[in-house]
C-alpha cells in the first residue's frame, strides 16, 4: 500500500500521515526525515516533529540526499517526510542530484516501494499563489510538480489534508465518487 | 462552529453572506479580541491572526479560547499555505500560524465549506 499525503503549510499533513502508518497496526515503523536543519527555525521544526512522533514507535532515519541508497529489508511501514525538502536538497546541496533530481528521487521511491509493505510519502502543495518566480525557484516548482505527479500515479491513495480534513483524490473513502482518473 | 475557507478572491465572503443572510459580519482586520469572542461571524479571519502576530500576541491557544467562549461563531478565512515558503520570517510565521489555528478550529467545527471559483463544497459535516 502506498499513500501520498499532500496539502498546504500547517494543514495537519504530518499528523494525518503518522495516523495512517499507525492504522496499519503493529510492526516496524521507520520515519525517513529529509529536512536538513541549518538554522534555529529549522531546528525548532525538527524538534516539533520529533515531539509529535514521540511514543508512536518510529525509528528515525535521516536522508537528505540519495534516497535510492537506503535499504529496508524488513517488512514494515515507512513514512517519508517531506518530498519538498528532499527535492530541494537534491537540487541545491553539493552532493545532490542537481538537474537529475526527478529521476534520482523516483528511482529511490520505486526501490522503497518494492522493499516495504506500507509506504506513506508526505509532500506539499506549493503551486497556488500570486507571486511569480524566476530561475531556480521555477525549476524547483517544476521538479516537485513532476515528482508529485509520478508518485501520485504510483500510489494507491492520494489524499489532500485541508486543516486536518482529508480530501481523497485517489482511492480511500473517495473511491466510489471518483471520476475516471487519467 | 462553522468555517468557510478557500484561496484569495474565490467568493468566500459572498458565499458566506448568501448562505447566512442573518449574520452581522465583522472584519478580522479591525477586530479586538473581546469583539471576536462575541461576534456572530467574522470575514477575513486570517487578518485577525496577522494583526495579533504583528502586536506580538501569542495565538497558540486562540482556537481553544474561541471555541470555549464563542462556540457558534462562523469564520471566513483565507488559505494562505499553498505557495513557496516565503523568504520573509514574519510571512513564514504568519502562514504557519493561520494553518495551525485553523486546523485546530476545523477539528471543533460541525461544518467546514471550501469555496473554489465561487462554488462551496462541504468538506466536513459532522
Amino acid at each position: 500500500m502506498m499513500t501520498v499525503v499532500t496539502g498546504g503549510s500547517g494543514s495537519g499533513k504530518s499528523a494525518f500521515a503518522e495516523d495512517k502508518i499507525l492504522s496499519f497496526g503493529p510492526g516496524k515503523r521507520i520515519y525517513v526525515a529529509t529536512m536538513h536543519p541549518y538554522d534555529e527555525e529549522s531546528h525548532k521544526r525538527v524538534v516539533r516533529h520529533r515531539n509529535m512522533r514521540a511514543g508512536k514507535g518510529f525509528e528515525t532515519v535521516e536522508c537528505y540526499t540519495g534516497l535510492k541508497n537506503l535499504d529496508f529489508s524488513e517488512d514494515g511501514g515507512v513514512l517519508l517526510e517531506c518530498m519538498s525538502n528532499l527535492a530541494a536538497n537534491e537540487m541545491f546541496e553539493e552532493d545532490g542530484a542537481g538537474e537529475n533530481t526527478v529521476e534520482e528521487i523516483m528511482e529511490g521511491v520505486k526501490k522503497l516501494k518494492s522493499q516495504v509493505r506500507h509506504l506513506v510519502i508526505v509532500t506539499n502543495e506549493i503551486f497556488s499563489e500570486a507571486a511569480a518566480y524566476e530561475g531556480d525557484t521555477v525549476r524547483y516548482l517544476e521538479y516537485l510538480g513532476k515528482i508529485n505527479q509520478s508518485i501520485g500515479k504510483m500510489a494507491d491513495e492520494v489524499v489532500e489534508v485541508v486543516y486536518g480534513i482529508p480530501i481523497w483524490h485517489k482511492g480511500g473513502k473517495g473511491v466510489e465518487n471518483a471520476v475516471e482518473q487519467l | 462552529m462553522e468555517m468557510i475557507i478557500g484561496g484569495a478572491f474565490q467568493g468566500k465572503s459572498a458565499y458566506a453572506r448568501e448562505t447566512h443572510p442573518e449574520v452581522d459580519w465583522k472584519n478580522g482586520a479591525d477586530l479586538e479580541k473581546e469583539d471576536l469572542m462575541t461576534a456572530d461571524g467574522v470575514l477575513d479571519f486570517q487578518e485577525y491572526i496577522k494583526k495579533e502576530l504583528k502586536a506580538d500576541q501569542d495565538v497558540t491557544d486562540l482556537a481553544e479560547e474561541l471555541s470555549e467562549k464563542n462556540p457558534d461563531i462562523i469564520l471566513v478565512s483565507q488559505e494562505v499555505g499553498y505557495g513557496v515558503v516565503p523568504m520573509d520570517a514574519f510571512d513564514r510565521k504568519y502562514r504557519e500560524a493561520v494553518g495551525r489555528v485553523c486546523t485546530s478550529l476545523a477539528a471543533k467545527c460541525s461544518k467546514v465549506t471550501r469555496v473554489v471559483c465561487g462554488i462551496g463544497t462541504v468538506i466536513k459535516n459532522a
